[in-house]
């Protein structure tokens, strides 16, 4: 009877020691228990002799954005001005659900914690690179997010994609072609309808 | 491949073009909208020629726009599934997701071909000019732009007025992937300051542009001093293109870009 009982506390000191060592719960970051960024951390990556930051580079220093100018600095850099300006907000959107994500998972390289870096690792990011077209775009969609229906905050990826097609292929991946959102912008598609052609059970939020 | 199979190729395609339009088939030939204007060949159509039909447009898509209003399919239109009534070409087309065609491009608005004898087409741009290290705008430097030698200074708050400023294409690149944007270059002086010298600033048609120039001030240290140099680099969308453009299949190196 002492044998069952002694085993019987051992088993329960063993569960207790479990439940302790086990990961913590933790709530899913969405839109409702998460506010958007005002800053965020870019690792500054040293330049190739063109001029480029080189995503293989030595990380310089890690500079701390304010998250509206860091979007701004990021989209004339990603998408192109002279493109339709739907394509632009849809990209205006995915860069800043991009930001957003990689804000709440930020990494540790070389002793250097940042959220993103300045080079296609992450998104191009070039200070002060900000232009009047690409700057209407991130303020018309400042407001609106594009979440998982339970409003869990993801990441919006996206790759450059073919000129001139839709880039099926892309859609399939659930990744934006950057050159597929000008095909749909020219055709008469809305920032809405480019966003919901190529990423899937996602939807607009307005915060 | 060697010569004679390639004239054998050529000859083959055109004498099925000469059969084709002389001895329409059946299948073809009844109910197609383009075939009544197939079987009208002339005899001084060439073989290769009879294959076009300048005189009759294409198949009508169902959700091609009116030409009398060219101005409706420019205007977002929510993919909206066809009515049954409509003629629908075959399932690929009944996807909300299917795009309208590219309205007609308006007469004023192409882009003209690229000759080094015509003037450049301009856009507006101006430069902001701020300290390199306090961040802080610098009030009266002169910003020379170096393609047109048009100066400017700035003012309280860093900028320059708005300049007219052509939008210039590298011709090397032109006939093989478009550059998608021009290129300028601007020197600014600034008394204490060390010059700088910005290249590459980004110009697009039709678009006010902006670049900030960044200047570092003389200190007592500098001996040597000369121009500081900061190159806009290329975007990376272009260069993933250009890259593309001549892949082979032997070595592809990192290949096609893939999602």
């Amino acid at each position: 009877m002492k044998k069952t009982i002694l085993g019987g506390l051992a088993a329960l000191v063993c569960l207790g020691m479990t439940a302790l060592n086990a990961p913590p719960a933790r709530a899913e970051q969405t839109i409702y228990n998460t506010p958007l960024p005002s800053t965020i951390r870019v690792a500054i990556r040293a330049e190739n002799p063109s001029g480029e930051s080189d995503p293989r580079g030595r990380i310089l220093w890690v500079q701390t954005v304010p998250f509206d100018e860091y979007c701004e600095d990021v989209l004339p850099n990603e998408w192109v001005p002279s493109w339709h300006i739907e394509a632009l907000k849809a990209g205006a959107m995915a860069v800043k659900m991009f930001a957003w994500y990689h804000h709440l998972h930020p990494v540790t390289i070389d002793g250097f914690t940042f959220d993103v870096d300045n080079t296609v690792n992450f998104q191009t990011f070039r200070y002060w690179s900000r232009q009047p077209e690409t700057n209407a775009a991130v303020r018309a969609v400042h407001n609106a997010v594009y979440v998982k229906p339970n409003g869990e905050i993801i990441e919006l990826n996206y790759r450059a994609g073919y000129r001139n097609s839709p880039n099926w292929q892309y859609r399939n991946a659930q990744k934006m072609a950057q050159w597929g959102s000008e095909y749909w912008a020219e055709r008469g598609r809305n920032w809405v309808q480019i966003l919901q052609f190529y990423y899937m059970d996602r939807t607009l939020r307005w915060i | 491949m060697t010569h004679p199979s390639r004239w054998g190729h050529v000859l083959l395609v055109a004498a099925c073009a000469t059969t084709w339009t002389v001895f329409p088939g059946p299948a073809r030939a009844e109910g197609h909208p383009a075939s009544p204007g197939m079987s009208h060949v002339t005899p001084a159509v060439t073989p290769a020629a009879g294959n076009r039909t300048p005189t009759h447009p294409a198949p009508v898509s169902p959700k091609r726009p009116n030409p009398a209003n060219p101005a409706a399919p420019s205007q977002p239109v929510p993919p909206t599934a066809p009515s049954p009534s409509e003629d629908v070409p075959g399932p690929e087309a009944q996807r909300p997701s299917m795009p309208a065609p590219l309205p007609p491009p308006t007469p004023g608005l192409t882009q003209p071909q690229f000759s080094p004898y015509v003037p450049w087409p301009t856009s507006k741009l101006r430069v902001r000019v701020i300290d390199g290290r306090t961040q802080q705008p610098i009030e009266g430097a002169e910003v020379v732009l170096i393609e047109t030698e048009q100066r400017a200074t700035t003012g309280p708050d860093g900028y320059t007025q708005w300049m007219d400023a052509p939008i210039i294409r590298n011709p090397r690149y032109r006939p093989m992937v478009a550059e998608l944007h021009g290129q300028l270059g601007v020197i600014a002086y600034k008394n204490g300051y060390r010059d700088s010298i910005h290249l590459g600033i980004r110009m697009h048609e039709g678009l006010p542009s902006e670049t900030t120039v960044w200047m570092y001030k003389l200190g007592p240290g500098d001996t040597r001093i000369e121009p500081v140099l900061y190159q806009v680099p290329y975007h990376h969308v272009w260069l993933v293109e250009l890259a593309d453009k001549f892949r082979s299949k032997t070595q592809p190196g990192e290949g096609p870009e893939r999602p």
